[in-house]
C-alpha cells in the first residue's frame, strides 16, 4: 500500500480515466474497449492506470458508481421538499432524462454496457432509487403501497432508453419522457396518477420543442 | 459450396435446437447440413461459455465440422452467431403471431401471445440465454441488432390489435409493452430461472395490460 502523501493529481487522473471509459464504451462498447484505448483517451500512462484500477472491470465498476451518483444528485436537486410525491418523481425523472440526453455515453453505459458486463448491476439501480421512491410516498401517505412491482419498472425503462440509444437518437430521449415518467410514478402512485404525470411531462416536452424551434 | 436455404425454416430450427436423448446427437441431426450443425453448436457453446470466451474452434468441435467449411459458410464467429440468432427470433415471431390468430378478445390475444413467448423461452434455456443475454455482449454489432429486433417486437405486439384493441393513452404504449416483456424475461434468464417463466403469466399479463386498460381490467385479464 502507498504510504507517501497522495498524489495531488490522483483524483483528477481517476476522473479522467472514468471519463475515458464512458466515452470509449459509447463509441465502441465495453467489450471492444482496451486498456490501451483508455490510456490514450485519458492521456495518462499505463502505470498510472494500474495505480488507480486493478483492471478494466474495476475501472468500469467505478464508472458505473460515478454515473449513478451523478444522476442521484441531478434527481435530488430537481424537486422541492414540499412537492407531492408524483410531482417530485416527474421532475426528478425529467431531470435525469435531460442529463442522459446531454451525455448519451452515460445512458449507453448504464443501460447497455453495464447490463452486458454484469446483469446484476440492475440491483444497484434499484438500491439507488426504490428506497427514495418509497420515502417520497410514505412521507405523504404514511406507508408506500405498491400498485405494481417497482423492481420491474427499472428494466422497462432501461429497455426503452437502450433502444433509443441503439437507434442513435440519444438527443431525442426527452421524447420518451411521458413513458418513463409513467414507469417511475406507477409503482407507488398507481396507473391513473402515472398517466396524469405522463401527460404533464408530455406537454412540457412539447413546449420545450416548440420553444427550441422558435429560437 | 451452395447453402441449403431450406434449413433456415423454423421447423428445421426446432428440430436442431431441441435435445434428443442422452447419447450424443441423433443420427438424423448428424446427417443434416454442416450449416445447421454449426448453428446449433454456436447456440449451445455460447450459452454455456459466453460469447466472448467462445472461439470458432469451440464451435467446430461441438459441430464436428472443419474450419475450412466454417469459413465457407460464415465470415466469422459473429456472422455465425447472428445467423443463428435470426432463425431463433424468426421462429418466436411466427409462433406468437400464430397465437394471436387464434382469436378471442384483445386482452385474451395479448395474454396468449405472452404465454407463447414465456413458453418459448422456457422450452430451451440454451436458446433463451443465447437469444437475449449473449447478444448484448457481441460489441458494436449489438446496437443495430437490438434496435431492429426491438422494432420487430413492437410490431408483433401491435399485430395483436384489431377493432377491439384499446386506443392507448401513451404514445409509445407498445414500446412500453415490449420493454415490459423483454426486461422481465431477460432477468429471469440471467438468474437461471428460464424454465419457470410460464409461472409469471398472471403477473406479466397484469404489467403488460395496465398501461392500456387500467388496473381493474388488467387484474381481471390476469386472473382469467
Amino acid at each position: 500500500m502507498p504510504t507517501s502523501a497522495p498524489d495531488l493529481g490522483a483524483a483528477d487522473q481517476r476522473r479522467r480515466i472514468i471519463d475515458a471509459m464512458i466515452d470509449s464504451c459509447a463509441e465502441k462498447t465495453y467489450a471492444a474497449t482496451t486498456i490501451t484505448d483508455l490510456v490514450a483517451r485519458a492521456r495518462i500512462s499505463r502505470t498510472t492506470f494500474y495505480k488507480q484500477f486493478d483492471d478494466k472491470r474495476a475501472c468500469f465498476d467505478a464508472a458505473i458508481g460515478h454515473c449513478i451518483a451523478q444522476l442521484q444528485e441531478v434527481a435530488a436537486a430537481a424537486h422541492a421538499a414540499e412537492d407531492p410525491p408524483d410531482d417530485a418523481v416527474r421532475k426528478a425523472t425529467a431531470a435525469v432524462i435531460e442529463a442522459l440526453a446531454q451525455r448519451p455515453g452515460l445512458a449507453q453505459l448504464l443501460t447497455g454496457d453495464a447490463i452486458a458486463v454484469d446483469p446484476r448491476v440492475i440491483e444497484c439501480y434499484r438500491k439507488a432509487t426504490i428506497p427514495a421512491l418509497e420515502a417520497l410516498w410514505s412521507q405523504s401517505d404514511g406507508a408506500a403501497k405498491a400498485h405494481s412491482d417497482p423492481r420491474l419498472a427499472f428494466g422497462k425503462a432501461q429497455v426503452l432508453i437502450l433502444n433509443q440509444i441503439a437507434i442513435g437518437e440519444a438527443d431525442r430521449l426527452p421524447e420518451l419522457l411521458p413513458e418513463i415518467v409513467y414507469l417511475a410514478v406507477s409503482p407507488f402512485g398507481g396507473h391513473e396518477a402515472a398517466l396524469q404525470q405522463a401527460q404533464i411531462a408530455g406537454e412540457s416536452t412539447a413546449n420545450d420543442v416548440a420553444a427550441g424551434e422558435q429560437r | 459450396m451452395s447453402l441449403p436455404v431450406s434449413s433456415d425454416s423454423p421447423e428445421d430450427l426446432r428440430r436442431w435446437r431441441l435435445p434428443r436423448g442422452r447419447h450424443g446427437l441423433p443420427r438424423e441431426l448428424v446427417e443434416r447440413s454442416q450449416r445447421e450443425r454449426l448453428l446449433a453448436a454456436v447456440v449451445k457453446v455460447t450459452a454455456s461459455k459466453g460469447y466472448e470466451a467462445t472461439t470458432v474452434g469451440d464451435i467446430l468441435g461441438e459441430a464436428g465440422v472443419g474450419r475450412e467449411s466454417f469459413y465457407e459458410l460464415f465470415d466469422d464467429k459473429l456472422g455465425c452467431m447472428l445467423a443463428a440468432h435470426k432463425i431463433l427470433v424468426d421462429d418466436l415471431e411466427q409462433q406468437v403471431r400464430a397465437a394471436y390468430s387464434e382469436g378471442g378478445a384483445w386482452a385474451q390475444r395479448m395474454r396468449r401471445g405472452l404465454a407463447t413467448t414465456l413458453g418459448w423461452f422456457a422450452a430451451d434455456p440454451d436458446a433463451a440465454r443465447f437469444t437475449l443475454v449473449e447478444l448484448s455482449t457481441v460489441g458494436p454489432a449489438f446496437r443495430p441488432t437490438f434496435q431492429s429486433e426491438f422494432a420487430r417486437a413492437v410490431a408483433v405486439l401491435e399485430g395483436a390489435g384489431g377493432e377491439d384493441a384499446p386506443e392507448p393513452e401513451l404514445a409509445q404504449a407498445y414500446s412500453l409493452a415490449a420493454g415490459t416483456i423483454l426486461a422481465r424475461i431477460y432477468e429471469e434468464i440471467v438468474l437461471d430461472r428460464a424454465a419457470e417463466l410460464p409461472r409469471l403469466l398472471p403477473d406479466l399479463t397484469y404489467e403488460l395490460l395496465v398501461p392500456f386498460v387500467g388496473e381493474a381490467q388488467a387484474r381481471a385479464a390476469a386472473d382469467a
